[in-house]
């Protein structure tokens, strides 16, 4: 069969339809994704070309009442490395050099990291891990070692930047000044996590080419607010002498944990506050915010809050004579003891608290309000004893006073609470009241953070807060201060006494866990405490010490316990304290940390155009200082400033890092 | 008439030589648009990808030249031996070659590589050319047909194992060649048939493709049952035999699809037929294409501003994707222009061949316009969307040296070929 011509014509014919379908199906669908569903795909195009970058703020610093850091935030980078972007050449040469580099930095020899480096490029590892943690300073020393000196493209260097909160005190203080991450929010980081945090700003960028984006827009748009700093009421000082007299006392008598509050008298500022407790490894920390959290049975302590509201009620005057015995009474079936081999006999109530008897006050007390126990408890609660102090820090413990119907209350219930028992208050609780007393009455709020700041400006100040003004009678009040001073100059706790000096408290020994007596008897457990304010006359500061479960083979006592870190406190602040120095002669030591804060004073008081000269100056001075021009700053070692890369007279260009040196 | 030994130029048309060289700027500009990312115009430039496609494009010229000098009977005697040579071109990668982005499809020479798979096509067209023109040739006999096959199976098999598929697929641009020569229809509806039983197979599942097949056949037997009982007698085993066949093919789809396919195949045909959509990984490069056409609009962004081709948003949009450069850059307007270009091209060709009074320059020209045809069906149906992802160049319009000159040489033959029909008379 021959190919006749219309066949070819036909076939022709077919070939062209064909190659017409298809350009009919190309133009159809060309109009298909340029029209019909152009928008569709324009705003597709948009979404994937444009794109929102969160500009994050600056969170502010945590400082201490004299503007020294506690807490702020460090850049720290990890390190890596991609092997395959390395040269082939290049590695050989320079492999042993950056090993050796390497070696001398993280440690590990520096065969070590050749063979890591080796395994790392012959398995074209392109993220080889190379270290985590890494400071700013030892950073760019990094970054020029040999290999990563080529860059990023050729050198394989990854330097990942992540923010950290550092505290350059470091663990002082740690719970009170908290955390905001993961792990919670607790301290004061936690409770002005609205101030600190800032506001992330907004800016929109747009794909120009592979990897490479450009803002849209000249200005953000929206502007990141930096975090504010907060300037908390704790003194450096005296935190770091509160921490280490705790800790030390601590350490001696082996106990499970304590802690100390040292609050102004006047304002209710906490001017220290140090929590301790015990890990496994028997190493004391930073472990709960005792002071604030744990509210337990006083003990003692307590009787001095049953005898201002004995005196308040005018059945008992200081001089109501009440017998003790022979140290051992029976009330409504049950034994009560007092700590004195053979008892005090008569003595008068003032007395009773100096000894802290704890049969004298629960027979005043029960045989005074026995027939109406609201009449002692109603006064109590009226004191606001009752009540949580409302601190901004999370986790305050609730107090707990039983009044008469209480599923805790008993026949017995009322003498009790007399000597501290069947009753909570948290320590910090227990310091506002004895504060109170300090305070000719005037109970003031304990505060943490002095005021807000953005950079130079106040952005808020925080004024005392006063809980009660007046929580009795100013009669009641001398009583009971002349009884606390004489605790401590006849007293429990004479042992505390010191002629230079003069300081009121009271003890507290109060017996714990003893739910099943039979145990207690084997195990005695004990939480020893000593409250009290000083100077005895016109009282500058309060101070509260707990120290829970110390080893009972070592002492219990809280004079003896707990009593020496108050006394510490004490000591120490009168000697370095001008206006409460008792002592002519200062010791010299002090004289030139003092000429330090002159340094300190001068440079902080005027303003700054250019960098100052930081050399010699206290670390957290010269932080402070080069924080409040706007820098930021990274710190290698401990003490005294001797190196600084920014040097005097150079230009000010704020956001800019200097690095300072210490030893 | 001047004599062809005085004028290499003599009897040429012009119109093809305007056309290629059309094609070639447009495409140039193209490539300029999507490699320079400096902004500063730096020509012949072996660093930049338009530079060394420029001097590719210089270097088409001297090789117009070479392919105008040889004489007609050149390329009609020794089609055979240019044919040879390129299959042991394509076998000889197997030992010489060098691999790029998983294929062995180069020799490197040095400064540049080599893609003989480009210069194939024109060899295969010079060899069915001359068999087709021999007089003993008739598609109708099966030993004809069986010839025909392996002349194009036997490259088409070189380069499946480089592994280029898609260059491979180009071959089958022939059955057009042999069905205007006289090759049954019912090639042409037995490979119809066949591709669509694989979308549907790969569309519905092989389960319910059979079942309606298995009914189809039924409903035949019954309608020659009732209407046709004489033709069922001696047909019945002829569509027992037909329904086998098609349901072992149905069963050999999800065989290769499953077992043979790799998963990236398979990923694309997916997308095509809507069964998955990824725009972040599988479907990446068609998303992206489409979306940077689209973005064009109606009249484009014009030159240098197309912000998804200058931020590379599209792979490879200098070779397999470079349609979406003329989407977005010059828009709908732009589009149908090439198109449309293209589509001249192509009757221009086909007309240019149906006037050739040789059966072998005839055969050669059909043979150019099934090849670029399907070159340009494939990669534009790609950009667009139409077709799943299969990576072969745009004819002088993609980035690189090898693909250019793999079509001008097959032009330029046949522009030879055309240049002597005035005295073939």
């Amino acid at each position: 069969m021959a190919v006749t011509k219309k066949n070819i014509l036909n076939r022709l014919n077919f070939v062209l339809l064909f190659i017409v379908v298809f350009f009919i199906a190309i133009a159809a669908q060309l109009v298909n994704i340029q029209f019909v569903e152009g928008d569709r795909y324009r705003g597709l195009s948009e979404q994937l070309t444009i794109r929102t970058d969160t500009i994050h703020a600056n969170k502010g610093s945590v400082f201490s009442a004299d503007g020294s850091l506690l807490a702020t935030s460090m850049s720290q980078y990890e390190i890596r490395m991609d092997l395959v972007t390395v040269n082939g050449d290049v590695f050989e040469k320079n492999v042993k050099g950056l090993s050796k580099e390497l070696s001398k930095m993280f440690g590990n020899s520096a065969s070590k990291w050749e063979t890591k480096l080796r395994r790392g490029k012959s398995k074209k590892s392109r993220y080889l891990f190379i270290a985590r943690n890494v400071g700013y300073t030892d950073y760019v020393k990094i970054k020029k070692f040999p290999i990563f000196n080529l860059g990023v493209y050729k050198g394989g260097f990854i330097a990942e930047q992540t923010t950290v909160r550092a505290h350059p005190l470091d663990k002082v203080a740690e719970r009170t000044i908290g955390y905001d991450d993961y792990r919670g929010a607790p301290g004061i980081e936690g409770a002005y996590r609205s101030y600190l945090t800032g506001v992330n700003g907004v800016r929109l960028k747009q794909k120009i080419a592979k990897g490479q984006w450009k803002p849209i827009n000249d200005n953000n748009e929206k502007e990141p607010v930096n975090g504010k700093d907060i300037v908390t009421t704790i003194d450096v000082n005296i935190q770091d002498i509160a921490h280490h007299s705790l800790l030390r006392q601590l350490e001696f008598y082996k106990a499970e944990h304590g802690c100390v509050v040292v609050m102004e008298t006047k304002t209710g500022e906490v001017k220290a506050i140090s929590n301790l407790g015990r890990s496994k490894a028997g190493k004391y920390y930073e472990k709960r915010n005792y002071a604030v959290y744990e509210s337990h049975e006083p003990g003692s302590a307590f009787k001095v809050m049953a005898m201002v509201v004995a005196l308040e009620s005018g059945k008992i005057d200081t001089s109501t004579v009440v017998d003790t015995g022979t140290g051992r009474y029976r009330m409504h079936g049950r034994y009560i003891s007092d700590s004195k081999r053979g008892g005090y006999g008569e003595i008068s109530a003032a007395r009773a608290l100096e000894v802290s008897s704890n049969i004298a006050f629960a027979r005043l007390i029960d045989e005074n309000f026995g027939e109406k126990p609201e009449e002692f408890i109603n006064p109590l609660l009226k004191m606001n004893l009752n009540n949580k102090l409302g601190l901004p820090i999370k986790g305050e413990g609730a107090p707990l006073i039983p009044s008469p119907g209480h599923e805790i209350w008993s026949k017995n219930a009322l003498p009790s609470i007399a000597y501290g028992y069947n009753l909570k208050l948290t320590p910090l609780q227990t310091l506002t009241f004895y504060n109170a007393i300090a305070n000719n009455g005037e109970m003031v709020k304990p505060s943490f953070v002095k005021e807000i700041r953005s950079y130079d400006k106040h952005v808020q100040k925080f004024d005392k807060v006063v809980i009660n003004p007046k929580i009795c009678s100013e009669k009641t009040i001398g009583k009971v201060q002349e009884i606390l001073k004489n605790v401590v100059f006849r007293g429990t706790g004479r042992s505390l006494y010191e002629e230079n000096f003069s300081m009121a408290g009271k003890t507290g020994t109060a017996r714990t866990e003893y739910g099943n007596y039979q145990e207690w008897v084997k195990n005695k457990k004990y939480i020893s405490s000593f409250t009290g304010y000083f100077p005895a006359e016109n009282p500058k500061y309060s101070c509260i010490v707990v120290i829970h479960k110390p080893d009972k083979t070592v002492g219990y006592y809280g004079a003896d316990v707990s009593g020496p870190v108050f006394k510490d406190i004490a000591q120490k602040i009168y000697t370095s304290n001008h206006e409460i120095n008792l002592a002519e002669n200062k010791v010299p030591e002090f004289e030139s940390v003092d000429k330090n804060f002159n340094k300190y004073n001068k440079l902080s008081d005027i303003e700054l155009k250019s960098i100052p000269n930081l050399k010699g100056m206290a670390a957290m001075d010269a932080i402070s200082i080069l924080e409040n021009l706007g820098l930021k700053v990274q710190v290698e070692g401990n003490g005294k400033v001797v190196e600084q890369s920014l040097s005097e007279g150079e230009k000010l260009v704020k956001g800019s890092t200097i690095f300072i040196k210490l030893v | 008439m001047r004599s062809r030994k005085t004028n290499i130029f003599h009897g040429i048309d012009w119109v093809l030589v305007l056309f290629y060289f059309v094609l070639v700027f447009i495409g140039w500009i193209n490539i300029y648009s999507a490699t320079n990312t400096e902004g500063n115009l730096d020509l012949m430039n072996f660093s930049t990808e338009y530079g060394k496609q420029l001097i590719w494009i210089g270097l088409s010229i001297p090789l117009i030249l070479l392919i105008l000098l040889f004489e007609t009977k050149f390329y009609e005697k020794y089609a055979s031996i240019i044919y040879l040579i390129s299959l042991i071109s394509l076998a000889g990668l197997f030992v010489f070659g060098k691999n790029i982005n998983g294929a062995t499809s180069w020799y490197n020479l040095g400064i540049f590589s080599l893609q003989p798979s480009e210069f194939a096509k024109a060899a295969v067209a010079l060899a069915v050319a001359k068999l087709v023109s021999d007089k003993q040739f008739n598609l109708k006999k099966i030993n004809t047909q069986l010839q025909s096959f392996i002349i194009l199976l036997l490259p088409a098999f070189l380069i499946t194992l480089q592994p280029d598929p898609g260059s491979a697929l180009v071959y089958s641009a022939f059955i057009f060649v042999l069905y205007r020569e006289g090759l049954p229809f019912y090639y042409i509806t037995i490979g119809f048939i066949a591709a669509s039983l694989f979308v549907i197979t790969l569309y519905f599942g092989y389960l319910y493709t059979l079942i309606s097949l298995l009914l189809v056949s039924i409903l035949i037997l019954f309608y020659f049952y009732f209407y046709r009982k004489k033709a069922l007698k001696k047909g019945w085993i002829k569509i027992i035999g037909l329904f086998i066949t098609a349901a072992l093919f149905i069963f050999s789809v999800d065989v290769v699809f499953n077992k043979v396919f790799e998963q990236r195949h398979r990923d694309r045909f997916n997308i095509l037929l809507g069964k998955t959509t990824d725009i972040k990984n599988i479907g990446y490069n068609t998303n992206q294409s489409v979306t940077t056409i689209a973005s064009g609009g109606f009249s484009g962004r014009g030159f240098l501003q197309g912000e998804r081709t200058q931020g590379n948003f599209v792979p490879e949009h200098q070779t397999d994707y470079i349609f979406t450069i003329i989407g977005e850059e010059w828009g709908f307007l732009g589009s149908v222009f090439v198109i449309i270009l293209f589509m001249l091209f192509f009757l221009r060709i086909i007309r240019t061949a149906e006037k050739q009074k040789s059966k072998f320059s005839r055969v050669y020209g059909y043979s150019i316009a099934a090849i670029l045809f399907t070159h340009f069906t494939i990669n534009i149906g790609m950009a667009i969307g139409l077709l799943p992802t299969i990576g072969i160049p745009l004819p002088f319009f993609s980035y690189g040296g090898s693909a250019l000159w793999g079509f001008t040489v097959l032009l330029f033959i046949f522009i030879r070929l055309d240049a002597n029909k005035s005295y073939e008379w």
